[in-house]
């Protein structure tokens, strides 16, 4: 059954055509080309695909893109502003946070939603707010220190 | 892609949402968070022709915390951690939510979905149990209200007809003197289904030394999550002490029938039980006194 869907997808407005039963994921990737998100384990363990509904952090593994209609769904592609990466970003790299790079996208999005709602945040309420993203690098630590530099970076731009 | 073809339908109401699943019987499944869903239609364990999506169904997703508690069906994990009338006496109902997936299931996972979904290890659910929730159901002939504990039949196997609907869980409020408390066993901290849980509810006398009530319930130790009745009536009306905590762990851990699996053994899963009941009835009693 096609069902005709209009998506908001990092401030971009989108119809389309599709099979009911594809997954937000699935249309992200191979209709909208957003390959920022990825694919692993399709059952909400691994954290890759994540994504931000309405600025909260979803597997889009276990969500019917035709459930996501009518909300703002933020990509790993739309964190950037007029070029500029987004204080997460930026810090992921100068700690050298990043190993293969698969985990990365969704660890940062899941790092965003958190942030957005716990500015100064411990190391552990990091790591808990993070439990859904796997990294099988392990390099767990740096990610850590990352989400912490980008915390003090957010404080910074807010108080200007 | 999930594999599946199914139609999808988009009812605005319970009452259009349960006339659509009347229609369809068992070839149709409602569809909340998705977690549990999606994976199972993406595993080929099922495959419904019809998926009913409530993301339109407004009533479902309220919370009432004034004398009864009462949860919509569509309330998210996420909503139960963030209600804050839920930080004293009902703690347990927090632990529950808190260990279920990653943020990014509880964000968007429901009650009825963790009750529905009949897993023997469901962590929400034994705290549900020891509050003495009741689950209503909407369907086509009308609306009905029967005890949890009644409505669980086995693994993935509830009391609901296949055009009913969860639309509503609730609880008496608790007496003063009374707190929950909810632990969980896995093989790691996150992400991690339970090897086995615990959820205790206590009532104290006004000199909190005696137990007036007790409600001891496991998860991940039989076919469904259950309560153990006996080790509760070994403690109603009896002084605290920690050998009356010590022994209602033995009785539940006797009562408890677990199976050996890729997680643990039978034998570790019972011993588990007779740790954690004392513990979380414990805490339970921690925080009982705790109330000023």
């Amino acid at each position: 059954m096609k069902v005709t869907v209009s998506l908001n997808v990092n401030g971009e407005a989108w119809e389309l055509s599709i099979e009911a039963d594809r997954t937000l994921l699935d249309v992200l990737r191979t209709e909208l080309m957003l390959t920022g998100t990825k694919t692993n384990c399709l059952e909400a363990e691994c954290g890759v695909c994540t994504v931000l509904v309405d600025g909260m952090a979803v597997n889009s593994c276990t969500v019917l893109a035709v459930t996501a209609q009518g909300r703002q769904i933020t990509t790993i592609e739309g964190l950037a502003r007029d070029g500029e990466l987004h204080p997460l970003q930026q810090a992921f790299i100068d700690r050298g946070a990043v190993q293969c790079g698969y985990c990365i996208p969704g660890m940062i999005l899941s790092a965003k939603a958190f942030l957005d709602e716990h500015p100064s945040p411990t190391d552990g309420q990091i790591r808990e707010a993070l439990a859904g993203n796997l990294c099988r690098c392990t390099g767990y630590q740096k990610i850590v220190d990352a989400v912490q530099d980008a915390a003090r970076v957010l404080r910074r731009e807010r108080r200007r | 892609m999930t594999g599946a073809h199914f139609d999808y339908h988009e009812p605005t109401s319970i009452a259009e949402a349960v006339e659509l699943a009347a229609r369809f019987g068992d070839e149709a499944r409602f569809l909340a968070g998705g977690t549990d869903l999606l994976i199972q239609i993406q595993r080929g364990r099922i495959a419904p022709r019809h998926v009913i999506g409530l993301h339109r169904v407004p009533g479902l997703t309220g919370v009432e915390t004034n004398g009864r508690i009462v949860l919509g069906g569509g309330v998210t994990h996420r909503t139960i951690e963030r209600t804050p009338a839920f930080g004293g006496a009902l703690r347990g109902l927090v632990e529950g939510a808190e260990v279920i997936g990653g943020h990014q299931v509880r964000n968007v996972g429901t009650v009825a979905g963790n009750i529905v979904n009949a897993s023997p290890a469901a962590d929400l659910v034994p705290v549900l149990l020891a509050l003495d929730a009741d689950v209503t159901l909407a369907g086509t002939r009308g609306e009905r209200t029967l005890s949890l504990e009644r409505f669980l039949l086995g693994p993935g196997h509830t009391d609901r007809h296949p055009d009913e609907l969860l639309t509503a869980v609730t609880m008496p409020g608790l007496p003063a003197r009374s707190a929950t408390a909810f632990l969980k066993a896995g093989r790691r901290k996150a992400m991690e289904i339970s090897v086995a849980c615990v959820a205790a509810r206590l009532t104290l006398d006004a000199a909190g030394e005696r137990c007036l009530a007790a409600r001891i319930a496991l998860g991940a130790v039989a076919p469904t999550t259950v309560r153990v009745h006996a080790a509760e009536r070994a403690l109603e009306g009896q002084p605290l002490t920690a050998e009356a905590l010590r022994r209602a762990g033995a009785l539940a851990a006797e009562a408890a029938q677990p199976i050996s699996d890729v997680r643990a053994s039978a034998g570790f899963r019972r011993h588990l039980v007779s740790v954690l009941v004392p513990r979380a009835l414990h805490r339970c009693l921690e925080r009982a006194r705790g109330q000023a």
